[in-house]
């Protein structure tokens, strides 16, 4: 068993104690239907620091992913009660303007979603959405994305093609590429590399590490080694309850519960 | 339990497969290569022998059987451009109204209806779909005909004429409500269902993550639609447009029914004319000689359109960006 802890060790960079709280979760409960999806879920996530979530199939992870961006509001059926505060707001109050909170909390999904126009386009696709630039602008902040997202070198010769040529990492950089080019505050990552090589996934790993100086992450991963690699913070949630949320180290190495130490090291799930 | 195994294992007779040459192999691929050569035959026959018959009218007239305006029976002239205008004519009013008919409903019924609501409406548009043209012939005449000339062609000849360019377009001569406009909007209603159904499947087969990316990135509904969806239907949008097409082009009966099958060729799109595919079903039954002649010619250039159409949608969806 401590065999199996070592293994996980943690190798990510320690956790900044005195980040801020950037999104802070009180009481939250969701619902698909009849089905509640979320069981009171209450814990913070910090300011410019990597978060994973980690659990078994169906826990809830995605589902709390999926509520800091308001993109279950897509789905009558769906709804979420409580509080997450960003910026001193209730996000999943009426009142908030979905479609600006959601070009302030960028997502990259499961699988890579070019959409249908060039890479160029892609990754200015938000910026024209909300924002009035000039053409040098808009080609400065189009190469700052894809040079964060490091992807720069492979397709600066070929911004006008389509990004649907690309290969699945590529197209899943671009899409990094195209969430950091609108400057958000916070990054959902929705099993970025559950589709990808273990090149790309090793390199999407990278990136989200370097990613980290500027923004606030959410990883949600099926892959515990990735967890432990890339996060300063993990949650381990099962059943739609938050069993554990602590420094990924003291997760990794010395959980307090016995079911995050049999998940961790493998023993279900 | 490992020895039992072991035994029967070894004592397992050897099993090789043969192909056995006189099996029901050959004669499936025979039957199947049959059937594609019946298609080829067919279709070879059918262009035989439409050439051949309108081959006399063809030597007769010449271009002029193209460009002609007379359609005379008793003098047996015939030229075709009436019905070969009507034909086009019937058929852009019917895109004009119909595509974005189609495709408003299309997007209506993915991205915005209520549940409940989708399941009348999408069974409604298929229902419309399986109506037999017949119908909307009959219907056209007797219901849409009246009421499009009482409370369309009436008022709309009295506020235009006299004006330049309407006044010739939208004057109706004889507000009866047969004309090509009234064809190119039965024509509409009929493709509606068509386009409008396989564009909504189009729209249902793009992933959900793409849509909610596109979501994510703080898109409203319409920016979603615009941006991402339609284009990534695009093409197969594109086809769908082109199927409705060939139907506009050749549809018969319920063009025979409301374009009020007059020979002559007008500038308004309010009066009577006729198609190539309602001239011949109107005519069919008592022509002789070169009338007939002329009919299969007439026919052979509804062969010769719908396949320019069809080459031009193939030009179009190849030059629809491959994103």
């Amino acid at each position: 068993m401590s065999q199996m802890a070592v293994q996980d060790a943690p190798s990510a960079a320690a956790p900044n104690k005195d980040a801020k709280v950037c999104i802070g979760v009180k009481n939250l409960d969701f619902f698909y239907g009849s089905f509640q999806g979320l069981k009171n879920i209450n814990m913070n996530f910090f300011d410019r620091q990597v978060t994973a979530m980690i659990g078994p199939s169906g826990c809830g992870k995605s589902t709390l992913l999926r509520v800091f961006n308001r993109i279950y509001s897509l789905y009558p059926d769906q709804r979420a009660t409580g509080e997450v505060m960003l910026d001193g707001r209730n996000i999943i109050s009426n009142n908030v303007d979905i479609n600006e909170l959601r070009a302030r909390i960028g997502m990259v999904f499961q699988k890579p979603t070019p959409f249908p126009m060039s890479i160029y386009d892609n990754c200015a696709f938000g910026m024209r959405l909300y924002e009035k630039l000039s053409k040098s602008e808009l080609d400065d902040r189009v190469e700052q994305a894809l040079r964060k997202a490091a992807l720069w070198d492979e397709v600066k010769d070929k911004l006008k093609q389509s990004g649907m040529g690309l290969s699945g990492g590529q197209q899943q950089r671009m899409c990094i590429a195209r969430t950091i080019a609108q400057q958000p505050d916070v990054i959902l990552f929705d099993e970025p590399t559950s589709a990808l090589d273990p090149i790309s996934t090793g390199k999407i790993e990278e990136l989200i590490e370097e990613l980290r100086a500027d923004f606030s992450i959410v990883i949600v991963t099926h892959n515990m080694q990735q967890a432990a690699r890339i996060s300063q913070y993990t949650a381990f949630m099962y059943l739609g309850e938050l069993i554990e949320f602590g420094p990924t180290t003291k997760i990794f190495m010395d959980p307090e519960q016995k079911r995050t130490l049999d998940y961790v090291t493998g023993r279900f799930g | 339990m490992v020895a039992v195994y072991e035994r029967s294992y070894q004592n397992a007779t050897k099993v090789t497969r043969k192909a056995n040459p006189f099996g029901f192999d050959p004669i499936f691929a025979a039957l199947s290569k049959a059937a594609a050569i019946t298609v080829l035959v067919l279709l070879a026959g059918i262009m035989a022998s439409m050439i051949y018959g309108g081959w006399p009218a063809f030597r007769e007239f010449g271009l002029g059987f193209l460009t002609g305006t007379q359609w005379d029976t008793m003098n047996d002239r015939y030229g075709g451009l009436p019905a070969i205008i009507g034909t086009l004519s019937t058929a852009l009013i019917a895109m004009m109204i119909g595509v974005p008919l189609s495709l408003g409903t299309a997007i209506y019924l993915t991205q915005l209806a209520p549940a409940w609501f989708k399941r009348p409406v999408g069974t409604a548009v298929e229902l419309l779909a399986a109506v037999p043209s017949i119908i909307y012939g009959m219907w056209g005449l007797f219901v849409f005909v009246p009421l499009f000339a009482a409370y369309f062609q009436v008022p709309v000849s009295q506020v235009v004429e006299g004006m330049p360019i309407l006044g010739t377009i939208l004057y109706a001569r004889s507000p009866s409500g047969l004309g090509i406009l009234s064809a190119g909007i039965i024509l509409a209603f009929m493709i509606v269902p068509f386009i409008a159904s396989l564009t909504r499947d189009m729209l249902d087969q793009i992933p959900t993550v793409l849509r909610e990316s596109a979501y994510g990135i703080g898109c409203t509904t319409w920016e979603v639609v615009r941006h991402v969806l339609l284009p990534q239907a695009g093409v197969s949008i594109v086809g769908a447009i082109m199927l409705g097409l060939g139907r506009a082009l050749g549809e018969t009966m319920a063009v025979t029914f409301v374009i009020g099958n007059a020979n002559r060729l007008s500038a308004s799109i309010m009066d009577p004319g006729s198609t190539i595919a309602s001239r011949i079903a109107s005519e069919f039954n008592e022509a002789l000689g070169m009338q007939m002649n002329a009919l299969i010619g007439l026919g052979c250039v509804l062969f010769f359109v719908t396949f320019v159409v069809l080459v031009i949608a193939r030009i179009l969806v190849s030059r629809v960006k491959q994103y």
